[in-house]
């Protein structure tokens, strides 16, 4: 008894901790994540991590649209419009800044900092720009509807990339300019965007737009009858959101050295769907345990450990293919999403709700459910005895 | 490149040929999502499982291509009744992102199952005509493709008899517009369920041998048909069979004349453009029902 009595003390001093401090737990979970990669140095840790950070900005911006009542499925349009104009203007901005300064290479200092923050922020505007000329089109649409039409603006945009390859560079790919050492210095710019970003959607969704938001993906006719602009509302939530898919795809770009039209993918616009949803939708923890899960399932399940065993084992039923593992995993990685859907369509946040229940606290919820089902019986009890009572007086009456 | 006429009419004809795959996929897609409510993304991997059933039916057990078809119609059929069994009935009803994430697992499932099983290379079936072509003063269009349209008619007309005629139409119809009614009518909801996915899978196979008949195939080839067809009962409209041949051959057509006016990168492109275009205009589609 005394236990729980602990636990429910240590719940109630988190739980208010958190309501009246949020910058207070979000500067302690910003020194977490900087110290981690300090205490375990591993460049495989921390390629994961940082990978896992920028999924966490790119699942965070899908989840935020999805809120607001409008599932996209063709987020990698804009994941590709800011990865391609971040990368395309950074390595504009190098070579002239390399030939006025006469350099064989661009210089790292606080200079290329400032033109790769930069860089970002425009890659995240443009696919802003864009996303209010697209959310144009489709505040009229819902659901399905919707989810087809985005989806083929990312198929459109693949085609323009490859069309303009003089501009874009797109069939063969290219590799952005360093203005960011990679590994660490890369990492705290990184999780800086992400807890920047993070927190500046959740401060959207807690104000008085993020109700309207709500009110739209709850029932966006009864939001409109209280008179709620759901056009403006829908528009406003569709740029902010490609905003952040702009910046995550500006910031992909940069860790991966990377870019090709291949950006553009159908796999890239399901990705952050998937970990929303794993996570836990409509959530903010949501998207970052999605992200956490799904990035180190897949990077765990292509280690070459993981495959060569793989293939020593069960390599010779398959003589179809030369390596068995990568297939292997990947129908690891179907079943596991099956799995989790059936078993928990909530997502691990709501697992993660259960372990909390079971360590022997109350949530608000509950309380207020077995206040109601206390009422409700003594209600009854209360009638029932009346019951009792009249029959029994009516006994005695017959008695009488 | 010139433009002329028969060159055009040759286009026009591929458009249908290809369309009429198209329609046969987008059918089974949307009867499936008539009935139970679902969009089963995992649609075009049926459609690869069927293409590469009827190579193994025509290749080692000999058969002619088109009876192949029919075997593995069959075979995807029951595959598809277990896929609903195991899978879909299980999140039926609850939120549709759940029904979109257990097709994307089955995606990942089949795409690596059938690549394990059949290898990475690109098949192709050969039937009795391959080779063989039409020849019509200046066009020539080869027998596969007229024969794949008229297989395509012949399948979409059983279709529109099992719905129109039989008793398990009716009660697929009635499923379609009150599900609960139904089960209050004592139709065996599950059991239509169950029905519905094994026509809408076996509809996959035949396009499935169709289009390896007509094109090379791999493992990977299925994600675009999928978004195609989904596509293509989208801009005919959720739920409408009319939609989906009028949808069908709309975007075969324009996806060929873009492929021969501009190139071939501008094909899906220029079709998806008029999806925008037609679901702007017509925010339900074009046979579908009025919205608010």
């Amino acid at each position: 008894m005394g236990k729980k009595v602990n636990n429910m003390d240590i719940k109630k001093t988190l739980t208010s901790l958190l309501r009246k401090r949020p910058f207070q737990f979000l500067l302690v979970g910003f020194v977490i994540l900087v110290l981690l990669p300090v205490l375990i140095t591993d460049n495989f840790f921390l390629y994961v991590l940082t990978l896992i950070c920028i999924s966490a900005i790119y699942a965070a911006s899908w989840n935020f649209l999805a809120n607001s009542g409008q599932g996209s499925l063709g987020h990698a349009a804009f994941l590709g419009l800011g990865g391609f104009a971040s990368a395309l203007l950074g390595n504009s901005i190098a070579t002239a800044l390399i030939r006025l300064l006469g350099t064989t290479g661009m210089p790292i200092g606080a200079l290329s900092v400032t033109i790769q923050i930069l860089v970002l922020l425009v890659g995240g505007l443009l696919s802003a720009g864009i996303g209010l000329l697209i959310g144009l089109a489709c505040v009229r649409l819902k659901a399905w509807y919707l989810a087809m039409v985005t989806f083929g603006f990312s198929v459109i945009a693949h085609t323009l990339s490859s069309q303009f390859d003089a501009i874009t560079n797109g069939v063969n790919g290219f590799a952005p300019t360093t203005l960011v050492p990679r590994g660490f210095p890369f990492y705290i710019l990184v999780i800086s965007f992400m807890f920047s970003s993070i927190s500046i959607m959740y401060l959207i969704m807690k104000s008085r737009m993020g109700l309207a938001f709500r009110a739209i993906h709850g029932n966006e006719a009864e939001a409109k009858m209280i008179g709620i602009n759901t056009a403006k509302y829908k528009l406003i939530a569709f740029v902010i959101s490609t905003f952040f898919a702009g910046i995550a795809g500006g910031l992909n770009v940069y860790f991966l050295r990377f870019v090709d039209n291949s950006i553009f993918a159908p796999a890239n616009s399901f990705l952050p769907l998937i970990m929303s949803v794993i996570g836990g939708l409509g959530t903010v923890a949501g998207p970052i345990i999605g992200s956490i899960f799904w990035v180190s399932i897949q990077q765990i399940l292509a280690l070459p450990s993981v495959v060569n065993s793989l293939q020593a084992s069960v390599g010779q039923y398959f003589p179809g293919i030369s390596n068995v593992g990568p297939p292997i995993s990947l129908i690891a990685i179907g079943v596991i999403l099956v799995i989790i859907v059936i078993f928990e369509p909530k997502g691990l946040v709501s697992l993660f709700r259960k372990i909390y229940k079971r360590l022997g606290v109350e949530t608000h919820e509950k309380a207020e459910e077995k206040k109601k089902r206390k009422n409700s019986v003594s209600l009854f009890r209360n009638f029932y005895k009346q019951l009792l009572g009249a029959k029994a007086t009516e006994k005695g009456e017959i008695k009488k | 490149m010139d433009i002329t006429a028969p060159a055009i009419m040759l286009t026009l004809i591929w458009g249908i040929a290809i369309g009429c795959i198209y329609m046969l996929l987008a059918t089974g897609l949307n009867i499936i999502f008539g009935v139970m409510k679902l969009v089963n993304f995992a649609h075009g991997q049926l459609l690869v499982v069927g293409a590469y059933l009827t190579w193994t039916f025509s290749v080692s057990a000999g058969l002619n291509a088109y009876v192949a078809i029919l075997v593995s119609m069959v075979v995807v059929a029951l595959l598809g009744i277990a896929v609903e069994r195991l899978t879909f009935r299980r999140v039926l009803g609850g939120d549709k992102l759940n029904e979109i994430f257990v097709s994307l697992g089955l995606i990942y499932i089949f795409e690596n199952a059938t690549m394990l099983i059949w290898g990475t290379s690109s098949l192709q079936i050969t039937s009795p005509f391959s080779g063989m072509s039409l020849n019509l003063s200046s066009i020539s269009i080869t027998y596969d493709r007229i024969i794949a349209v008229f297989v395509v008619i012949a399948a979409l007309a059983a279709f529109g008899l099992l719905i129109k005629k039989t008793k398990i139409g009716l009660a697929m119809r009635a499923t379609s517009q009150i599900n609960n009614t139904a089960m209050l009518m004592g139709i065996n909801v599950e059991k239509i369920y169950m029905i519905t996915f094994a026509i809408g899978a076996a509809l996959a196979a035949v396009a499935g041998g169709l289009y390896g008949i007509i094109f090379s195939f791999n493992y990977q080839v299925g994600a675009m048909p999928t978004i195609i067809a989904f596509a293509i009962i989208i801009m005919g409209g959720l739920g409408s069979i009319k939609g989906a041949i009028v949808g069908g051959l709309l975007y075969g057509i324009t996806e060929q004349l873009a492929t021969y006016f501009l190139n071939g990168l501008w094909g899906s492109a220029v079709a998806f453009a008029l999806l925008i275009v037609v679901l702007i205009i017509r925010p339900r589609g074009i046979f579908g029902e009025k919205g608010e």
